[in-house]
């Protein structure tokens, strides 16, 4: 069984008296454990996908189902309870947290609001979620803001982790990582999907590290599909316009000794 | 390599909580006239340090140590108009036009703090009477001018463009100030220029607002006004790092075509090593505020010295990358 089903997906904004659809009749699933990328230009819709999936925005048509349920037909609690199960991560953890919030602050609002553990417990739950995401527990006491960049990406996805999810939507989650730390999230984020079988939609604009982590991909050109299909398959021989000039377009190293 | 710029000792220091952190420490580089160099570093190592420190836009609680010394051939810009207040005892020689390159020294950084009133400009340091360069200490100063000498290009083009300002206007406003034009030849100027960096319908544009523009379209009207008085420096900081990887090597080639027709020096900062061995002849790795490896291009990307170098090169996740992700391990 799928573990997200959207069908037929819309949403149009109004903008200087033009109706524009972002997002244009999209349809697409992902199975429990997988990876599914959604790449494309500027524009393409990526990132109100990722905002429909997550209710953050509402459709103006189209159906999501998750884990069996009408995900859009949810709310109130219902859809709170329901959440807990579908987490975020965006680009900028600086731009999505409260800067003066402690790291252990960040990571108790979740296990306190989903009623996970007891407010005795929650130190020791704090403590190995750190330590799950490769973190030393005595950063619990630090503001998020004194952090680094991967330290805090790293919180992000211990807080995301937190409620146990099936699946997280990770919209150019490690975009604006140096790249030296960018490996060793995208390991984290493929030792958690091992270990725990929590599936990704993971955003991103570049092909490289797509082609890398995810299993298929959705290439997008304004709010359409263009191209979907095994990863490696499509990227590698990409047959639409829009897959070509992406893969054209992407940096390459010509080393003769890698 | 005839030099443009010649980098000695250079040391920056920013004061932050009543802490001194060294953003740069004894840098020694030439620049290279006419050469495309890569600087390359992450968060941290000082590379957009060197940048403004380049360009003399570092915050005046800064402080600057080391030299800094400009070997600009003569400017023809006939007509130019220097704002007095910036170039009080300055009388290059203009209107000369020199076809040999005669080189000259410029400008040094003293070894002190710079004055408050003069933030934007540590470049106009003492005439220390030496002699270098084939140059002599009798030589008129000359101070390179942000703008006019440099062309500078952020990487959001949103926070440096004037957001109520038709975005002809901002262009031609360089081209009025620093070539001396009429306001009607500075915005003809700012139109060849629109058209020049390929925006589309540049008489609409020349109109236009920058959030009527997208990021692409403004990081275009940012490279015109970079270029619009002719600087013999363009420095491009992260220019392409805010924009989709289409419009990224859109802009890239931009950048490429525009300085080898102007005769340009490019200064390419970037995170992206891969992105800078496409662009660059010679790549400066720093790390920490140091610099770390400096050569060309080939020799850097095949044959680094520095452990720190190969980490970034591995650290590349091309299109003919070996997958992260094994899927027999996944799915089993």
């Amino acid at each position: 069984m799928n573990l997200l089903t959207v069908s037929n997906l819309t949403k149009r904004y109004r903008r200087g008296g033009k109706t524009i659809a972002a997002v244009d009749d999209i349809s697409f699933h992902i199975e429990p454990g997988e990876t599914l990328a959604l790449a494309g230009p500027s524009g393409s819709g990526k990132s109100t996908i990722a905002r429909l999936v997550l209710r953050l925005i509402e459709p103006d048509a189209g159906h999501i189902e998750f884990e069996g349920n009408d995900f859009l037909a949810l709310s109130g609690a219902a859809l709170r309870q329901r959440r807990a199960r579908l987490q975020m991560v965006f680009q900028d953890p600086l731009a999505a947290f409260n800067p003066r919030s402690t790291v252990a602050r960040l990571l108790d609002d979740p296990l306190r609001i989903h009623g996970i553990a007891a407010r005795a417990e929650r130190p020791r739950r704090i403590a190995a979620l750190l330590e799950r995401v490769g973190l030393a527990a005595d950063l619990a006491p630090r503001a998020i803001h004194e952090i680094s960049g991967g330290q805090r990406q790293r919180v992000a996805i211990a807080r995301a982790i937190a409620t146990k999810p099936s699946l997280i939507v990770l919209d150019e989650a490690v975009s604006a990582l140096d790249v030296s730390v960018r490996g060793q999230i995208l390991e984290l984020l493929l030792d958690l999907q091992r270990q725990e079988r929590i599936a990704y939609l993971f955003i991103s604009h570049d092909l490289g590290v797509v082609r890398a982590i995810a299993h298929r991909v959705v290439l997008l050109e304004a709010g359409e599909i263009a191209e979907c299909g095994d990863a490696r398959t499509v990227i590698d021989a990409p047959q639409s316009a829009i897959g070509k000039a992406l893969v054209a377009a992407a940096p390459r190293l010509n080393r003769t000794r890698p | 390599m005839i030099a443009l710029a010649s980098i000695r000792d250079l040391t920056v220091t920013y004061r932050r909580d009543g802490n001194e952190v060294a953003a740069l420490k004894t840098i020694n580089l030439d620049i290279g006239a006419g050469e495309r160099l890569a600087i390359i570093g992450e968060s941290g190592s000082g590379k957009s340090t060197l940048a403004l420190a380049i360009a003399g836009l570092l915050p005046a609680s800064s402080r600057i140590e080391g030299r800094l010394d400009w070997f600009l051939p003569s400017s023809p810009s006939s007509g130019a108009k220097a704002p007095p207040s910036v170039l009080p005892d300055i009388s290059p020689p203009r209107g000369e036009i020199t076809p040999s390159f005669r080189l000259s020294p410029i400008t040094e950084i003293a070894s002190k703090e710079l004055p408050s009133k003069l933030p934007i400009s540590p470049l106009a340091g003492e005439m220390s009477g030496r002699t270098e360069g084939g140059g002599t200490d009798r030589q008129p100063k000359f101070v390179p001018l942000g703008g006019r000498d440099i062309g500078f290009v952020f990487q959001d083009p949103s926070a440096s463009l004037d957001p109520v300002m038709a975005v002809g206007k901002q262009i031609a406003e360089v081209a009025y100030t620093h070539l001396g034009l009429t306001w009607p030849q500075a915005y003809a100027k700012a139109k060849s220029l629109l058209e020049r960096v390929r925006l589309p319908d540049p008489d609409s544009a020349l109109r236009a607002f920058p959030h009527q523009l997208s990021g692409g379209q403004k990081q275009r009207v940012a490279i015109a006004a970079a270029i619009a008085a002719g600087p013999k420096l363009l420095i491009a900081d992260e220019a392409t790092s805010a924009l989709d990887t289409i419009v990224q090597a859109e802009i890239v080639a931009l950048i490429r075509r525009l300085v080898a027709e102007d005769g340009m020096t490019l200064l390419f900062i970037s995170h992206d090593i891969a992105l800078a061995a496409e662009l660059a002849e010679r790549i400066a790795v720093f790390r920490h505020g140091e610099l770390l490896e400096l050569g060309p291009t080939a020799q850097i990307v095949d044959a680094p010295t520095q452990a720190y170098t190969r980490t970034l090169l591995d650290a590349h996740i091309g299109l003919d990358a070996t997958p992260l992700l094994n899927r027999a391990g996944l799915n089993a």
